[in-house]
């Protein structure tokens, strides 16, 4: 009996693991054929529509990063009285209140908003859901406060928004300080599976493409229509992306809209990042899927790829738990045979999955970038997948307990910003 | 003119993907021949092709180039595990059973070393080099 029930839960992992497996591969497989396809959409030059744009920044405790954007922010290449940028200074300690109060002085279209000590630091979908309030643009874009956009990123995005069925348009995210150490060129490469693949895909088959919360823009009447973004959850990009499409609007990815982030610089901001995107993703997942399964907006492929995307946080932990099921598989099932392909397969499978993009996923990714000896470090993406087994584990455990005794324990940890990507950024 | 470059590229993928089945098909046949391979290796090996032609073949590169990293990847599969099964074999002599059990199932995820650093070092050859040197330009 207890080797029929580990059996059976073993391979409902084992068809979840492959079901995730299949989808990545899918996913390379598409760009790869997409690699010299253009998109056939309007050039700048006979583009009618140039909405005006609202450009919301949340900062808090930024002071080392902020003036670095709101530089760029004046550099963008975008008619300057179609522009508003609104910087939210989210209860700052420190100079970055001072700083972007003097940007807001010189620059007419920069507008400051200074929040209290007291009000602030209450997550970014807070600090976001002020600075809505005070947009007037038709497009409201996000950029992170140590973000560094191409000049021309506006005029990329923009364009996705001539569908009227496009209702949140999302661009790259690259890694700015990759050179600096192991953690920042493993993030990069993790971040090249996830955009250059990942979301590349997802867009050319038309799935679930993912707001990122940053570097990507929402029409203003459906931010308003949603009630803009939810405080209460970790993840308010992947909240707000389920939103949307529910509502029946789809999501946009334009690959060449670059645009440099300062990534994590060390392990332990690496976990306390991590900790925070699996607990929103997780408390997505309880919040929005039986929603997607029930919803008339989605196609069935939506509302596959919206579920693998809504439980992909799930899956470290649930790899770990099959790999401890096939151990006592291995020793009671009689066959060898059995017992060897039992085990073989979870541990097969996390290496491709593990990572939430597999190897082969990310090399090609990488190949598509002309990046040639980035490709050397794609096995130690090993260890990214090691470390995010206990937190994933941990967020399970910690959205389990709160649930259980019904505490809203959402504290944003807040990723700090040491400002080393300005040596990377070559005028 | 994008069109005619366009389809002359899709063509160009179709044959090297074509071709590329051909040529594994040939190198998985001789290496399971002539090799003595475990059924395990055999099914790593196969991943491996599978992963290889169907992916890498469409790339990008000269056809040659991509058989020769093939047959060469799966000769480091097969030297890979013949080592690591030579190992197994010494040490379950000296410290019994136990360890077949920990090879078996530590087995797939070894194998995996191998595939990962495989596919990034042949990728790394084919790719031409472009985009950052370690800065952004602005």
């Amino acid at each position: 009996m207890i080797v029929e029930i580990l059996e059976t839960l073993f391979i409902v992992l084992t068809v979840l693991m492959m079901a995730y497996l299949i989808r990545h591969y899918v996913f390379t497989l598409t760009v790869i054929n997409h690699a010299h396809k253009r998109k056939k959409i309007a050039t700048m030059e006979n583009t009618t529509i140039q909405p005006t744009i609202s450009i919301l920044i949340p900062a808090r405790n930024e002071e080392k990063v902020i003036g670095r954007i709101l530089q760029r922010m004046m550099e963008l290449t975008y008619p300057k009285n179609k522009m508003q940028v609104i910087v939210i200074d989210d209860g700052s300690t420190d100079d970055t209140g001072k700083i972007i109060g003097e940007y807001a002085k010189t620059c007419g279209y920069i507008q400051a908003i200074h929040r209290k000590q007291k009000d602030g630091g209450q997550g970014k979908a807070s600090a976001l859901n002020t600075g809505l309030r005070h947009a007037k643009g038709e497009i409201v874009f996000c950029f992170d406060a140590d973000y560094y956009p191409q000049p021309d990123i506006l005029e990329k995005l923009v364009k996705e928004f001539i569908d009227p069925k496009v209702g949140a348009v999302q661009g790259r995210i690259a890694v700015l300080n990759e050179p600096q150490n192991l953690v920042t060129r493993l993030v990069a490469l993790e971040r090249i599976g996830g955009y250059r693949v990942d979301q590349q895909a997802r867009d050319c088959l038309r799935l679930v493409t993912q707001f990122a919360g940053t570097v990507g823009g929402f029409r203003r009447s459906l931010l308003e229509f949603l009630g803009g973004w939810d405080e209460s959850i970790l993840a308010e990009d992947t909240d707000l992306t389920l939103r949307a499409y529910l509502a029946g609007y789809e999501i946009r990815y334009v690959n060449d809209a670059e645009c440099y982030e300062e990534a994590v610089e060390s392990w332990k901001a690496y976990r306390k990042q991590r900790y925070r995107w699996a607990k929103g993703h997780m408390q997505c997942a309880f919040k929005h899927s039986l929603k997607v399964i029930k919803s008339s907006n989605l196609r069935l492929r939506e509302k596959v790829d919206g579920l693998l995307l809504l439980n992909v946080y799930f899956m470290p932990v649930w790899i770990v738990f099959s790999w401890i099921i096939s151990v006592p598989l291995f020793f009671l099932k009689s066959s060898q045979w059995f017992s060897m392909l039992w085990t073989s397969i979870p541990i097969s499978l996390y290496s491709f999955v593990g990572n939430f993009a597999p190897f082969f996923e990310v090399g090609i990714g990488a190949y598509l970038d002309g990046r040639t000896r980035a490709q050397w470090l794609t096995p130690l993406l090993i260890l990214t997948f090691l470390y995010n087994i206990p937190i994933c584990t941990k967020a399970l455990a910690d959205l389990f307990i709160s649930k259980l005794f019904r505490k809203n324990d959402n504290h944003w940890a807040k990723t700090s910003h040491s400002g080393n990507g300005n040596s990377y950024i070559m005028n | 003119m994008e069109e005619t470059s366009f389809d002359k590229n899709n063509a160009l993928k179709v044959r090297h993907l074509g071709l590329g089945i051909f040529a594994g098909a040939i190198i998985t046949y001789s290496i399971l021949f002539f090799f003595h391979v475990s059924s395990e290796s055999a099914a790593m090996l196969m991943i491996f092709d599978f992963l290889f032609i169907s992916l890498i073949f469409p790339l990008k590169g000269k056809f040659v180039k991509k058989t020769v990293l093939l047959l060469v990847g799966n000769i480091v599969g097969v030297v890979w595990n013949n080592i690591f099964s030579l190992f197994a074999r010494a040490t379950i002599f000296y410290l019994g059973e136990v360890f077949n059990i920990w090879y078996l199932m530590l087995n797939p995820l070894l194998n995996l070393v191998w595939i990962v650093s495989f596919w990034s070092i042949s990728l790394s050859f084919l790719a031409e080099p472009r985009n950052r040197k370690g800065s952004v330009k602005t």
